[in-house]
């Protein structure tokens, strides 16, 4: 079963690290293909939030 | 020579700290035992990366003389620890657990590993770990130069990654405590899986001068070990600000959770499906124990659930591209090849093609995430959840895809700490609360920054009520 990239992203929880157990089914056979295809499933994510203008990126890392 | 009791393998700091102190055997002799036993059963667990014994037995000889003359450097004094393989040593290959990096080898410590050096610990060894952390996304647990991480609870079981031989090191008594890293899950994931305390601390109070930088804005080094007060008392080591590290916070650490709100005072932000319906079926007796265990202390569990974000895809948009930069030569030379996963390979190549909006969207984003956490922590004081939602994956059990998955329409409860966690740079701490399939699970708790004493002493608590902590795997 082949996803669509908003089904991937829903399914994607972390690419790497410690891998979250994530719903997605088998991945292409493609492995650089597949990686592509979830960085685009990632950017579909986070376009579905809008941002207030003033919001700048977390360079200044304060937790 | 002096005969070790094999009980000092599993002891915590304290205990091994006070029996040094009072002359039962000599550090010498501990160091060397720890030794031994470390390249015995090591490579079964393929936990090691490099021994360290030639330099370990002579800190060790320098301890017995400071004991000697009551030249006395803390709770850390004369106890062995391994470092997990991302971390500079001197003179000694640093490999990342990554084939292209088998031969790197620095000029200079790690700033932790000289903190733990000036508070007397001693280094045995460095720990074996994910190829790079596993940054690009791996597929499978063997992704790393020293093979799978085998779970000292059962081999046919990982042992979570990417601070694999962190955890199994501690779990299987090869040393007293470890040094792990996380970006995303790392110290989290292989302490829940091999059921050992590990600490997760806010991002900038440990310094990452001398590790390998995966993501420089969401990494974070902290301490596996055999209780909650065994990682206050490494934080404490650790922890301080560093002028060689730009993410510093430039804070220290002092162990006292003594001075905190008892857990009767305390509320506790959960979300029950987490630990019924979005667990593996077997776990769910171990979790809800735990639940009745927190409940008993007093404290006030609170349903919550966390502020509405596409975590994963936050998270890992901001680690492609921070390792892409990080990574370039690698990626770009082609030796990135040489690494073991396919998919690890393939994330890596991927990512140096990711956009500069979407990183900046995801920063931007994550600028939410942070506001929002801060204003969740006035309404409680933790969160709780699960460490993973069942016991350790089997050993070839393809990590990017299956897992459990919870009836459908099942609620999210906390779904996503873990990403939001590192996102906001909010400490963790991981403790074992039981047993499923035989093999260890783990609760985790989640603060505000800089909150590791409340934390610790929420584990404590819990740690005093139960003794989960205090298992050992069969035959060890």
């Amino acid at each position: 079963m082949k996803l669509t990239r908003r089904q991937l992203a829903a399914a994607v929880c972390a690419t790497a690290v410690a891998p979250a157990q994530t719903n997605q089914a088998a991945p292409p056979a493609d492995d650089l293909q597949t990686a592509r295809e979830r960085l685009k499933a990632n950017a579909e994510a986070l376009a579905q939030h809008d941002l207030p203008a003033g919001t700048e990126p977390a360079f200044q890392f304060q937790p | 020579m002096a005969a070790i009791p094999n009980d000092v393998f599993f002891a915590t700091v304290t205990e091994l700290n006070a029996r040094l102190k009072a002359k039962e055997f000599k550090d010498e002799d501990l160091i060397r035992a720890f030794a031994e036993r470390l390249v015995q059963l090591g490579p079964r667990y393929n936990a090691l990366a490099l021994p360290l014994a030639q330099d370990a037995h002579r800190k060790a000889k320098l301890v017995d003389q400071e004991l000697k003359i009551d030249r006395l450097r803390g709770p850390l004094q004369g106890i062995p620890y391994g470092a997990k393989d991302l971390l500079a040593y001197k003179g000694k290959p640093t490999t990342w657990g990554a084939k292209p990096y088998a031969g790197q080898v620095f000029d200079y410590n790690a700033t932790v590993v000289d903190k733990l050096d000036a508070a007397g610990a001693v280094i045995t060894s460095k720990l074996a770990m994910v190829e790079l952390a596993g940054g690009g996304g791996y597929r499978y647990a063997s992704a790393s130069l020293t093979g799978p991480g085998l779970n000292p609870w059962d081999i046919t079981r990982w042992s979570g990654g990417s601070s694999s031989g962190s955890a199994t090191a501690v779990a299987a008594g090869l040393v007293t405590f470890a040094l792990g890293s996380e970006t995303s899950g790392s110290i989290v994931t292989p302490a829940s899986y091999c059921g050992v305390t590990g600490l997760r601390p806010t991002y900038g109070l440990v310094s990452r001068h001398g590790a390998m930088a995966l993501s420089w804005t969401l990494d974070k080094i902290g301490p596996l070990a055999h209780s909650a007060e065994d990682c206050g008392l490494v934080l404490q080591a650790i922890a301080g600000g560093d002028s060689k590290d730009p993410g510093s916070a430039g804070t220290g650490f002092y162990y006292s959770p003594q001075y905190m709100r008892p857990v009767k005072d305390l509320k506790i932000g959960y979300a029950a499906v987490d630990f019924a319906d979005r667990a593996e079926e077997s776990a769910r007796p171990a979790f809800q124990a735990a639940l009745a265990a927190i409940r008993d202390a007093g404290a006030t569990l609170v349903e919550t659930t966390l502020p509405k974000f596409p975590y994963g895809p936050i998270l890992s948009t901001v680690l492609a591209g921070e390792q892409a930069s990080s990574f370039e030569a690698l990626i770009s030379s082609g030796k990135v090849e040489e690494l073991a996963d396919r998919a690890q390979i393939a994330g890596l190549k991927a990512s140096l093609e990711l956009p500069a909006k979407d990183y900046l969207k995801a920063m931007r984003l994550r600028r939410l995430v942070q506001e929002q956490f801060r204003d969740l922590f006035t309404k409680v004081d933790v969160l709780l959840a699960p460490g993973r939602p069942g016991p350790a994956t089997k050993i070839d059990q393809p990590l990017d895809r299956g897992g459990y998955q919870p009836p459908s329409g099942t609620p999210a409860g906390l779904q996503g700490i873990v990403q939001a966690g590192n996102l906001a740079g909010l400490p963790a701490l991981v403790l074992p609360c039981g047993f499923a399939e035989n093999l260890p699970v783990a609760l985790q708790l989640v603060g505000a920054p800089f909150t590791e004493n409340q934390l610790l002493a929420i584990g404590h608590d819990f740690q005093t009520r139960t003794d989960w902590h205090k298992r050992r795997p069969p035959e060890l």
